[in-house]
């Protein structure tokens, strides 16, 4: 099926901001009640960064630099969105 | 009399500011266009490079005249940089009027 | 200056440099921000404008499999032999995967200046003239978007770089004034009650921020030649050194001189095989054609939007009357490069649906961005007013255009696709009464806007776009012989994705009339200084 490394860079770049997200201190306290171990909040920051560089990997061996790099800015645009708003309504749920 | 007077000090800066802004920020990308008319490329690609980088010029001008702390800060800064963009886009006029 | 920075530690400083970046940010952006969120609808529904044109064509068949573009280029351009006869220019655009209409434009001899070209609309399996209704289609937002309507084309691409240069200084101020945002990335999220406005406007304008700085810069390069030919004017004296700048960015060549000796076109059709030999057989975009018909004739085939994200001249120029290939133009020099690249990221044309997804979406995004931007104006000021029922001039100016800029321009976009449906298809001049119809509509909303308390017009402006947006689905399936069901059992995934997009739109304003019907204004604070209130004012209520 053609257009597949899109759906693979979505899968990857959602969790990938959400790991990001969550290896903040702030939103460890804020979600969790305290701070994750300092192994944990490594581990979440390396997963994050590896997901979004495999979907940069994925989209530019796909469509080669030019427009890989184009469709990996607005993969991350939509995700970091998308992360940021849960992370809004949860916080206002929360409230 | 008076009030009228103390708001056109007040309003005078930062009108100056906004001309400055307007008209020298613009003026000086207008400038740095023809100035890379200097830059040891051919004209067209020049010309194309002029163009494509005015506009950072343009910005970076507003922001720094909205940014300094008085009026006469913003049209220094202007003129500063005006200089060297200036001297080349003059020694251009020179050397194509020359060709 | 009310406070609009986030949780600072440190006591506020005299009026610094976040401060002075954050009233640049609010003037620029208020003065220009109702052309800026035309500007960013318009911009944002065209990225799917082919779509939109084909939509407006109902009786225009779905086309199921993109015809070869060397027949079609040597249908129409043998139709052009007595459609545009005389004429020393023509230039057919070929179809492709989302576009089932061919449209060429042609020179009128003798006419100059920029009501000499003719255009038409052909189809591309026939060649004939396409027997749909009159309309612009999507083109029309598309337009609308970079030169406005009702002026001088001059005028309005003034207008549009003027807004755009403004939108820079907005964007480059905002980052200044938020600078913390990119240090605190995703912590920067205000939280309850009254900040929910600096939220979102906060969050669409950093998610977007790569997306918003290119789209306004690489705007201004679109028309940059408008905006400074201060550097080709220094550099190139005659019309001979401007070719020299001209070839690095567009495959128009000028016309030479008609030698008045006749020489009928070679074939066109060979020479396009030519061209899909080399760049592929759907991947072709454009057969301009100079002197048709005289022995100086000159054909240019230029290369299609795919695979390549530039729009940089790659053609391949023949002799017109024998057909021979003079030259293959596959590069130009960096600067020109550049530009083309940038050219084409503004436009969006080389990317595959889903890249074009998400081009509309991060776009939409940023018309959002500018919309809560406007809006977070009048709800920062509104606490101010001594008496908010009677307000100062200018902040009932601002609520009102605001209410008629957003609500109202969905209304007026819809109300241009309704009168694509329902205008008589032989009205005079149909086309330009769809455009008409969409303004009368938009000055409708701005008069009721006017005259009616402002949460009020907000809330039935909302309420209406709604109602239009939804019910086009429906108006569409009485209207033509292409109802959404059938659309979705062909898989005409143009005609569907569109309705089925309408209808999404339609949810959209659907959430934010009632999210407005059920936000109360927070009651009058005590008026502190710059410490920014702990939360206790406001807990419910807030659902802005």
């Amino acid at each position: 099926m053609s257009g597949w490394f899109h759906g693979v860079a979505f899968v990857l770049c959602l969790p990938g901001f959400a790991a990001l997200a969550l290896a903040m201190e702030r939103h460890q306290e804020d979600r969790f009640g305290h701070a994750f171990a300092p192994s944990l909040t490594r581990r979440l920051r390396v997963a994050g960064w590896g997901a979004l560089l495999l979907a940069l990997g994925v989209l530019v061996g796909a469509q080669g630099w030019g427009l890989g790099l184009v469709s990996f800015s607005g993969h991350t645009s939509l995700a970091a969105g998308l992360v940021f708003v849960a992370l809004l309504v949860q916080g206002r749920r929360q409230a | 009399m008076n009030a009228v007077l103390h708001r056109a000090l007040r309003v005078g800066p930062l009108l100056s500011r906004i001309v400055a802004a307007m008209f020298g920020g613009y003026g000086l990308a207008a400038l740095a266009s023809v100035a890379a008319l200097a830059l040891p490329m051919s004209k067209p690609q020049a010309v194309l490079t002029g163009m494509l980088s005015s506009f950072a010029v343009f910005a970076g001008a507003v922001v720094w005249v909205f940014a300094v702390r008085s009026a006469r800060r913003a049209w220094a800064g202007l003129l500063v940089a005006a200089v060297p963009l200036g001297l080349a886009a003059w020694s251009v006029w020179r050397g194509g009027a020359a060709s | 200056m009310s406070t609009d920075k986030p949780a600072k530690k440190s006591p506020p400083k005299p009026r610094g440099i976040r401060q002075s970046m954050s009233d640049l940010h609010i003037w620029t952006g208020l003065l220009v921000g109702w052309f800026l969120y035309a500007m960013f609808l318009t911009g944002t529904v065209s990225y799917f404008k082919d779509e939109i044109s084909q939509w407006m064509r109902p009786e225009i068949a779905h086309q199921a499999q993109v015809p070869d573009a060397a027949v079609v280029a040597q249908h129409v351009a043998d139709k052009l032999r007595t459609e545009a006869a005389g004429s020393p220019q023509w230039s057919i655009g070929l179809p492709d995967a989302r576009n089932n209409v061919v449209s060429a434009f042609w020179r009128t001899p003798g006419i100059e200046g920029r009501r000499a070209f003719q255009s038409g609309t052909f189809d591309p399996v026939s060649g004939d003239k396409v027997a749909g209704r009159d309309t612009g289609g999507g083109n029309f937002f598309y337009r609308f978007h970079f030169q406005f309507h009702y002026m001088p084309v001059l005028w309005g691409r003034w207008l549009a770089g003027f807004c755009a240069m403004f939108m820079l200084v907005a964007i480059v101020s905002g980052v200044i004034t938020h600078k913390k945002i990119f240090i605190d990335f995703f912590t920067f999220r205000g939280g309850k009650g009254q900040r929910s406005w600096l939220d979102a406007h906060n969050a669409l304008s950093v998610f977007g921020l790569p997306f918003h700085l290119m789209i306004t810069y690489t705007g201004l390069i679109t028309l940059a030649a408008l905006y400074m030919p201060w550097g080709s004017q220094a550099a190139f004296k005659t019309p001979a050194e401007r070719q020299e700048l001209s070839v690095q960015l567009s495959a128009f060549i000028t016309p030479a001189k008609p030698t008045g000796q006749a020489a009928r076109l070679a074939p066109i059709e060979d020479m396009v095989r030519q061209a899909q030999a080399r760049w592929g057989r759907d991947n072709i975009q454009r057969v301009n054609i100079t002197l048709p018909g005289d022995a100086a004739a000159r054909v240019t085939v230029s290369r299609g939007d795919e695979g390549r994200a530039s729009v940089s001249p790659q053609y391949m120029l023949f002799e017109g009357s024998t057909g021979k290939l003079l030259e293959t133009k596959d590069s130009v020099g960096p600067a020109a490069e550049t530009r083309g690249v940038m050219y084409a990221l503004h436009l969006g044309r080389f990317g595959d649906t889903a890249t074009r997804w998400l081009y509309f979406l991060v776009s939409l995004a940023g018309t959002a961005m500018v919309g809560t931007g406007l809006v977070m104006w009048t709800v920062k000021r509104r606490q101010k007013l001594p008496d908010p029922d009677k307000p100062y001039f200018g902040f009932w100016l601002v609520e009102r255009l605001n209410i008629a800029a957003i609500a109202g321009l969905s209304i007026a976009m819809t109300a241009f696709l309704w009168g694509n449906r329902l205008l008589p298809l032989d009205l005079p001049r149909r086309s330009e009464w769809e455009v008409d119809l969409l303004f009368i509509v938009w000055g409708l909303a701005l008069l009721h806007a006017m005259l009616r308390p402002a949460k009020r017009a907000w809330i039935e402006q909302l309420w209406i776009a709604t109602a239009a947006l939804a019910l086009l689905p429906v108006l569409s399936a009485f209207t033509t012989e292409r109802p959404l069901w059938r659309s979705l059992l062909a898989g005409d995934w143009v005609f569907a994705g569109l309705e089925l997009t309408l209808w999404a739109l339609a949810a959209l304003h659907a959430l934010l009339a009632i999210r407005t019907m059920r936000h109360s204004p927070k009651p009058k604070p005590a008026r502190r200084a710059a410490a920014p209130v702990a939360t206790t004012a406001t807990p419910a209520g807030e659902g802005a």
